[in-house]
Order: C-alpha cells, then sequence, then structure tokens
C-alpha cells in the first residue's frame, strides 16, 4: 500500500511540471483532472473517503468543464457582415478578398471564424455588448470601401490593421465598448 | 522562462516547507477529540458515519454559513452575467453546432445511473461516506450531461435562483427548530429518548436539502457561464 502512494505522489508532482510547462490550454485542463484524480486516490489511501468523494466529484468532473466551456469561448472570432457582395465569398473555386484576408487572419491565431450575414443592418446599437461580436464589417457605397469595425481594448485588431495596411479599400476602424457608429 | 522558473522555485519552498511542518507538529499532536468522537458520536447524534455526525450535529452552525457561502457566489455570478433591459431572442447558427452521434446515446445511458448514484450518496450520508456537498456534486454532473443531449434544456435562471433561496431557508428553519424541543439552537430536534432510527430523520432531511441546494447552485453557475454573452 505504501509503494502505491509513494508512486502516486512521484506521479502528482511529475503532472504539476508538466502542467507549469505546458503551452496548449486543453492539454492542461486534462492534467488538472487527472491530478484532482490522482489526489482523490490519495485520499482514499489515506482513509478519507468523504474528501475523495468531493474531489472527484468537483475537481474532476465539474473544474475541467467549466475551464473548457471558456476555452472555447475564447477560440471563436465571431463576424457580423453588413455587406451583401463578392467580398466575404466563400466558395470551393473562388473566395472573396474579404474572405482571404479574415482566413489569413485567424489561421495567425489559431481561431475558429464564424461570420453571419446581416445584410438589412437589424440593429447595430450596442451590438458588442449584447451578442459579443467581435467584428462588424460594413459597405461605403460611394468610395466603395470596407470598413471593419471592432473593439479598441482588443488587442488583436493592431494585427488586423498591420494586415491591411497597403490596402486602401479596406480600412480598420477601432471602437470603444458601448460606442456606435453610424 | 523567468515566470515558469520562479514558479518551480516557489512549488519546490512549498515542498521544503510541508517537509518542515510535518516534525514540528509532532510536538502539539494529541488524540483527545479523536477518542472523544470515536466513542461518543453514535450516542450523541444517531450517526455512524461520524464526519455527518459532526458536520450535522456538532457543527451545525458552521455547515449553514458553508451553504450561505454557496448561495452568495451563484448569486453574484448570475448577477454579473445576465443584461440588463431587454432579452434578445437571436440565436446564432453556432449555438447549434453538431454534437456526435456516439456521446449523445452514451450520455442518456449514463444520466439515470448518476442521478441514482447522486441519490443514493445523499440519503446514506448518515451511513456510508458521502453526505449532501458530495452527492449534490455528483447530481450536478448527471444535469451538466443534459446539455449533450439538449442544450435548451435549462432556461429559467430566476426559478433556480428562487429554489435555492427557499432551500436554503428551510435548512435555516429545519436547524433552528431544536430552539422549541430542546431549548438549543442548531442541533436535532427529535427529543434524545427516541431510537436512533428515528432520530436519523433529522440527517436525512438536512442531507437531502443540502444535496438539492448544491447541485441547483453548481448548474446555475454552469449555464450562466454558458449563456454568457450569447443571449
Amino acid at each position: 500500500m505504501v509503494i502505491i502512494a509513494n508512486l502516486i505522489q512521484v506521479l502528482l508532482i511529475a503532472i504539476s511540471i508538466s502542467i507549469v510547462f505546458s503551452k496548449d490550454n486543453t492539454r492542461v485542463v486534462v492534467f488538472l483532472a487527472s491530478f484532482s484524480l490522482l489526489s482523490a486516490c490519495l485520499y482514499f489511501l489515506n482513509k478519507a473517503p468523504d474528501v475523495a468523494l468531493a474531489e472527484v466529484a468537483i475537481g474532476s468532473a465539474i473544474m475541467p468543464l467549466f475551464y473548457i466551456l471558456s476555452i472555447s469561448k475564447q477560440r471563436e472570432f465571431i463576424v457580423m457582415s453588413h455587406v451583401d457582395d463578392d467580398y466575404l465569398k466563400n466558395e470551393k473555386n473562388q473566395k472573396g478578398k474579404g474572405y482571404l484576408l479574415l482566413e489569413n487572419f485567424t489561421d495567425y491565431y489559431k481561431l475558429k471564424l464564424y461570420i453571419f450575414n446581416d445584410a438589412e443592418k437589424a440593429e447595430l446599437k450596442g451590438i458588442f455588448r449584447k451578442s459579443n461580436v467581435d467584428l462588424i464589417i460594413e459597405k461605403d457605397e460611394s468610395t466603395n470601401t470596407y470598413f471593419l469595425i471592432g473593439k479598441q481594448s482588443s488587442i488583436l485588431m493592431n494585427k488586423l490593421a498591420q494586415l491591411v495596411e497597403n490596402d486602401d479599400k479596406t480600412i480598420v476602424v477601432k471602437v470603444k465598448e458601448s460606442e456606435t457608429r453610424d | 522562462m523567468i515566470k515558469k522558473i520562479s514558479l518551480l522555485i516557489i512549488l519546490f519552498i512549498m515542498l521544503i516547507l510541508f517537509i518542515q511542518m510535518q516534525f514540528d507538529l509532532k510536538g502539539y499532536l494529541n488524540y483527545f477529540s479523536h477518542e472523544y468522537f470515536l466513542s461518543h458520536t453514535y450516542k450523541d447524534t444517531a450517526s455512524s458515519n461520524i464526519v455527518t455526525g459532526i458536520y450535522l450535529d456538532y457543527r451545525l452552525f458552521d455547515s449553514i454559513f458553508e451553504a450561505s457561502i454557496l448561495l452568495i457566489v451563484v448569486s453574484g455570478i448570475v448577477y454579473m452575467t445576465t443584461k440588463e433591459g431587454e432579452e434578445n431572442e437571436r440565436v446564432f447558427i453556432f449555438e447549434k453546432v453538431k454534437i456526435s452521434n456516439l456521446l449523445t446515446i452514451l450520455s442518456r445511458v449514463l444520466y439515470p445511473f448518476m442521478l441514482m448514484f447522486g441519490v443514493y450518496i445523499i440519503i446514506h450520508g448518515h451511513l456510508s461516506p458521502g453526505g449532501g456537498f458530495q452527492g449534490g456534486a455528483i447530481l450536478a454532473t448527471a444535469v451538466l450531461i443534459t446539455y449533450y443531449i439538449d442544450p435548451d434544456k435549462i432556461t429559467k435562471f430566476s426559478l433556480i435562483i428562487f429554489l435555492e433561496k427557499l432551500l436554503f431557508i428551510s435548512i435555516l428553519i429545519i436547524s433552528s427548530l431544536s430552539l422549541l424541543t430542546k431549548n438549543v439552537l442548531f442541533t436535532n430536534f427529535i427529543p434524545n429518548q427516541t431510537s436512533n432510527t428515528y432520530r436519523s430523520i433529522f440527517l436525512i432531511l438536512l442531507n437531502l436539502l443540502i444535496g438539492i441546494k448544491v447541485s441547483l447552485g453548481l448548474v446555475s453557475i454552469f449555464s450562466s457561464f454558458l449563456k454568457e454573452g450569447r443571449s
């Protein structure tokens, strides 16, 4: 019995060191779950089954669920488009200019791209607060320029501005939160 | 790199401190309470599980504050994540991301067994390891599995929070009923002369209430995390 307990303790130290040095978030979550499972085994070996039950239920089932949920929220880049031409077209042979740009951008940060078409301009007011949109795309018909509107507080916008530096037809606009632009 | 190395150094110092603490504690070690609880718990509280006997009879006052902490945390999280103003009914496409069939069917099979195990842990809290908090956490995982079956299952937050408040108040009332029968607050309200089988009704009742309250709290935390920013 003592050998098993010592083995588990050594494993716990190894897992905690690998948590510190790991770079992938989901992998860290799996490590955390296994950490609490092993510590629950240790509690059980030291005759504390009540604490072990609580540790298994909370530490290795509910907390990883919370972590995975919040990580998956960070992985999304949500774009709302108010444009109804070929700019954001995504088909097998031909991709629009804007779609290529956004794809390039999200591949750089390993994000998942979601585009919603909302050509009727349903409600722009307070849209950042209400539905977590990261970027809004609009078009000025007279000058044929596209506006990419995003939050000022987001660091990702700087990279996007860098990408479109040489393009005259695309302009990145940074807006403060809860501020509207018409 | 510097951050990680400093973190490792902190962990190493903690390890040394823990080992040092083991030697320091040996001077203070005694077994008075150990022997007292082993010999008196079953007679005093009618609970075979000493841990349950302590947290539902000797230290019931502490358990009430533990329950209230969870209630305060849940109401704080729900207050911060719900938005003021009118509800926006727009549903985005990514809410309906496909979940694999295998996961759905497996969770359908597992769901009743998990519920049964949680209720068993709660009701047998005074006989075997477990109790209200542990069983409530298992019940909460069982309910969270239903999100794989149907994401729009739980919608009424206000009802959940209201139920939780109601359960907390009923825990308070039941634990202070002993003022009428025994003239002492926060202990078993059934007189000591009755048999142990009847006295354990109090333990089962409180365990059940605490378990339901904990599971409702964890479910409401999870669903407010899920709904945050996409209503």
